[in-house]
This record gives structure tokens, C-alpha cells and sequence, in this order.
């Protein structure tokens, strides 16, 4: 085995970790208000997003290879990677692709941690940014695009972001009002048997989605440093076991369920009732496929957290914990940066030890990275079984990711 | 045209889909419960055989919907796209 294909190898398990980092960060996303609502036991709920995301990630047959054109110049237009990158054989580009994932990768454990829903696809594209910088330069990162359509970093992740939680609040607070007003003097019986079932499908659109959408970035990823490897050549399709592997790594994410997040948006911001779950979930999966329709690609994050606060500034007398929702948008700020701050670092570790030995002690410090943080997360544990407790705001506090069990 | 103003060409069309769909199917799925609670009658008000009919009608828009949703999703997953150009949604390439 060459220096270059055990590079490859720790580009792929690292990838593949990335995604499953992104199933479980984003279960709450479809799930969190059908658990709080009591619509589906947790573990049932999480079981049916991670079969919905599994099809849905094979469902992706054709995948574009040029995610990361949307952020950085690493790639030409056809998907395959730039000559000068991979003039040594390929791990010029490795480094990059290795470093900007690790950034993803602990950013997202470190939110995770704080119970914090920050975009999994704004991690990926900060550690890029940061790992593209730190090795091409300020004029490595496509900023803003070329004026012909919406791209580069200001439009294709930051305006998004800062468009897609108040385009889903507006919806679902009009949703929950309407809904609310229309139901007055329903008898319960029909309306909690009702909104369950109105609940529970609007989530399964939200989860299907999720796995033709994420799965592919991941899937995208891998192909490319195949390519720069030089062991795949075909820009039109990717690898099977590719598709298999990530596919899989994002339905176990989900499945594990990352209970410190549906927590935050299931109890933490509003105390949702099932009319509200019903409408901040249609909420979400008509925006998330609207906007993926036409072309405007939103942060499944952005929009379920702001489809939950719309449901409750829509329901009348409801209570919004403003200070929780604070907290969150602060996440969402400094998510890029704080990636990409990471993936910068890591490319300067990984290049000043240069070569295989460089690209292994980036993953050794991933691995000690991720562990360090699992280690910390079973002092608060959240699981299963705590996940509906009641939300004490003094003890959240003190330690945000949850309550001492 | 600036980021900006591609930025929110977008936002404003995802705002109304969002509004007729996200928000119009729920309403129309509550308007149904209604219905069918009005037909199953209980409490004071008597039986509304009418109210089961029109509640069936109103379930059935929202499932169409649904299934509209499903179409996007299987759709792009094929690098496909549904056009509304004709009156019906008809699947074409990207």
C-alpha cells in the first residue's frame, strides 16, 4: 500500500464518521416534536427516521459531485479535482478534504454536547473553508460567486441562513394560529388522534428528505478524494459501496438519536402540543422541499428550528424560552468560523509533520478529540429515557446539555 | 443581479410555497377533524352524516399533497425536477 492510499483510507472512515455525526445531530430535526408530543415512543421514533433517511440516501442516484464548488475552488466544473492539487499524487487535496472534516466533525460533537442544533452542512463547509484557506489562501474560497447566479459563501450559506428560520417561523405561526382557531371546541378525542397521525407523517416527508439530501453531500465527498487518489475516474457516478456506506452511516446516526438536541427542541425552546407539532413539522418539510425544488438550499436545522419557534409564537399564551432560542442563533454564528478555525489548524498540523505521518496524527487527534467529548457526555447523560423530562431552566443552565440523572 | 437579490427572489417564492403548502395542508387536515368530529356529533349536537363526507374530501387534498412532497423528493434523488408548466406536475430533467 502506498502513503497515498492510507491517507485515502483515513479520508474515508473520517468522512464516514462526519456523516454519522450528521444523522444523529439532525434526528431532533424531523423527530423531536413527535417525542415531545408523545405522537411516537422515542425509541420508535428515532427507529422510523433512520429507515426513512436509509431509503432515502439510496433513493440518491444521482449524485453531484461538486458539493464543495459552492464554497471553495478545489474542484473544476465537472467535478474533478483540481491539477495543481493533485500534481503529488493526490494527498495535497487529501490533506484538505481530512483536515476540513475533522473541523466538521468536532464542531459538530462540541454542539452536541451544549444540546446545541447547529447545521451539520455549515460545519462541513467551515471545516472546508477553514482546511482551504489554511492550505490555498484567501482566493481558495469562492465568496460570493460570479454575479450569474446565487453562489459562493455569502449566498449560498449565509443569506440562506439567515432567511430560512424566519421564512419557517412565519409559516408554521400562521399554521398553529389557523389550526388553533379551526379546532376551538373540537372534542379532544379527535383532535389528539388527529394532529398524531398529522404529526407523525409530516416528520417521515422531513426524515425522507434528509436522506436524499445529507447523505449525498458525504457520498459527494468520497467520490472526490477517490478521484484525487486516482482510483475512480467517473464523474457521472460514484462507487456502490460508496452510496451503501453512507447511507448506512447516516441511518445509524440517526438511530442513535442525538438525545441532547431533541431534548433543546422538544422541550428546551417551547413546550410543543400536538397541533403545534403538526404544524411546525409541515412547516418544515414544505419549506425544505420547496426550497430544494428551486434551487435555494436551506439548512434542515435552520428551518425545524425555526418551524418550532414559529409553533410557538403562533399558539396563544404559549410560552417561548427566548433565552434558549439566544443560544442557539449564537451556535448557528460562530458554527463556520468555529470550523473552520479547526480545519485551518488541523492543515497546519497535518503539513509541518507533512505526508502520512501527518495525516495520522490530524486523525489521532480527531479520535482523542471525539472521545474526550463521549467522556464528558456520560457525566449528563440523555437518553431514551429522560429526554421529555421537565425543562428546569436554573439547572439547564448550569449544565446545558442536560439534567443530572 | 447581487447575491442579495437572488437571495431573496428565492426567499419570497419558498415563503409562498411554504404558506400555500406547509401552512394550507395543515389547515385544510384541522378543517377535517372538525368535520369529523361534527359528524360523529357526541356532547349536545347531534349526528352530521355530511360531516364525515366532507371531512374524507378534505383528508384526501392533504394525502394528494403529501404525495406531491414524496414525488420532489424520489424526483431529485433521480436528478429529476417536477415542472409546473403545464397545469398538471409532470417530472423532467434538471
Amino acid at each position: 500500500m502506498t502513503e497515498t492510499t492510507v491517507i485515502l483510507v483515513l479520508v474515508v472512515i473520517t468522512a464516514l464518521g462526519f456523516d454519522f455525526t450528521n444523522g444523529f445531530h439532525d434526528t431532533a430535526n424531523a423527530m423531536a416534536t413527535s417525542i415531545a408530543t408523545g405522537a411516537l415512543r422515542p425509541k420508535v421514533a428515532v427507529a422510523l427516521s433512520g429507515i426513512l433517511n436509509l431509503v432515502g440516501a439510496f433513493l440518491s442516484v444521482e449524485v453531484a459531485l461538486t458539493v464543495s464548488n459552492a464554497v471553495v475552488r478545489i474542484q473544476n466544473s465537472d467535478g474533478t479535482p483540481k491539477e495543481s492539487l493533485t500534481s503529488d499524487g493526490g494527498s495535497a487535496l487529501l490533506l484538505i478534504v481530512l483536515a476540513g472534516l475533522v473541523g466538521s466533525i468536532v464542531w459538530n460533537l462540541f454542539t452536541w454536547l451544549l444540546g446545541l442544533p447547529s447545521s451539520s452542512s455549515h460545519a462541513l463547509f467551515g471545516g472546508l473553508i477553514g482546511a482551504t484557506i489554511a492550505g490555498l489562501g484567501w482566493a481558495g474560497v469562492n465568496w460570493n460567486g460570479d454575479g450569474s447566479k446565487l453562489d459562493g459563501v455569502v449566498g449560498k450559506v449565509i443569506l440562506p441562513a439567515l432567511l430560512s428560520p424566519v421564512i419557517a417561523g412565519v409559516v408554521a405561526a400562521v399554521g398553529t394560529w389557523l389550526i388553533y382557531r379551526l379546532t376551538v371546541g373540537v372534542a379532544k378525542r379527535f383532535t389528539d388522534n388527529g394532529f398524531r397521525w398529522g404529526q407523525i407523517g409530516s416528520a417521515s416527508l422531513v426524515s425522507l428528505a434528509h436522506g436524499t439530501n445529507d447523505a449525498q453531500k458525504t457520498m459527494g465527498v468520497i467520490t472526490l478524494a477517490l478521484i484525487a487518489a486516482g482510483d475512480w475516474t467517473d464523474t457521472k457516478s460514484i462507487p456502490f459501496w460508496v452510496k451503501a456506506s453512507c447511507a448506512l452511516a447516516i441511518a445509524a446516526g440517526t438511530y442513535l438519536g442525538g438525545w441532547r438536541i431533541i431534548r433543546t427542541l422538544g422541550k428546551g425552546l417551547v413546550e410543543i402540543a400536538p397541533p403545534q407539532g403538526m404544524a411546525a413539522e409541515s412547516s418544515s418539510a414544505a419549506v425544505i422541499l420547496a426550497s430544494s425544488h428551486l434551487g435555494f438550499a436551506l439548512s434542515t436545522t435552520h428551518v425545524a428550528t425555526g418551524s418550532i419557534l414559529g409553533s410557538g409564537v403562533g399558539k396563544p399564551g404559549a410560552q417561548v424560552r427566548w433565552r434558549v432560542a439566544g443560544r442557539m442563533v449564537a451556535a448557528w454564528l460562530i458554527t463556520l468560523p468555529s470550523a473552520a478555525v479547526v480545519g485551518a489548524l488541523m492543515w497546519f498540523i497535518g503539513d509541518s509533520i507533512g505526508g502520512l505521518a501527518g495525516a495520522l496524527v490530524v486523525f489521532l487527534i480527531l479520535v482523542a478529540a471525539a472521545g474526550y467529548m463521549y467522556w464528558h457526555s456520560r457525566k449528563t447523560p440523555v437518553d431514551h429515557n429522560n429526554v421529555n423530562d421537565e425543562w428546569d431552566e436554573t439547572a439547564e443552565r448550569r449544565e446545558p446539555a442536560g439534567t443530572a440523572v | 443581479m447581487s447575491n442579495l437579490g437572488f437571495a431573496l427572489e428565492g426567499a419570497w417564492k419558498v415563503l409562498l410555497a411554504g404558506l400555500i403548502l406547509g401552512a394550507g395542508l395543515p389547515v385544510l387536515f384541522a378543517l377535517g377533524i372538525r368535520s369529523l368530529a361534527a359528524g360523529a356529533g357526541g356532547g349536545t349536537a347531534a349526528p352530521r352524516p355530511t360531516g364525515k363526507v366532507v371531512a374524507y374530501a378534505l383528508f384526501a387534498i392533504v394525502v394528494l399533497g403529501v404525495l406531491l412532497g414524496l414525488t420532489v423528493i424520489v424526483a431529485s434523488g433521480f436528478g429529476k425536477t417536477i415542472s409546473f408548466d403545464q397545469v398538471y406536475p409532470a417530472i423532467v430533467d434538471k
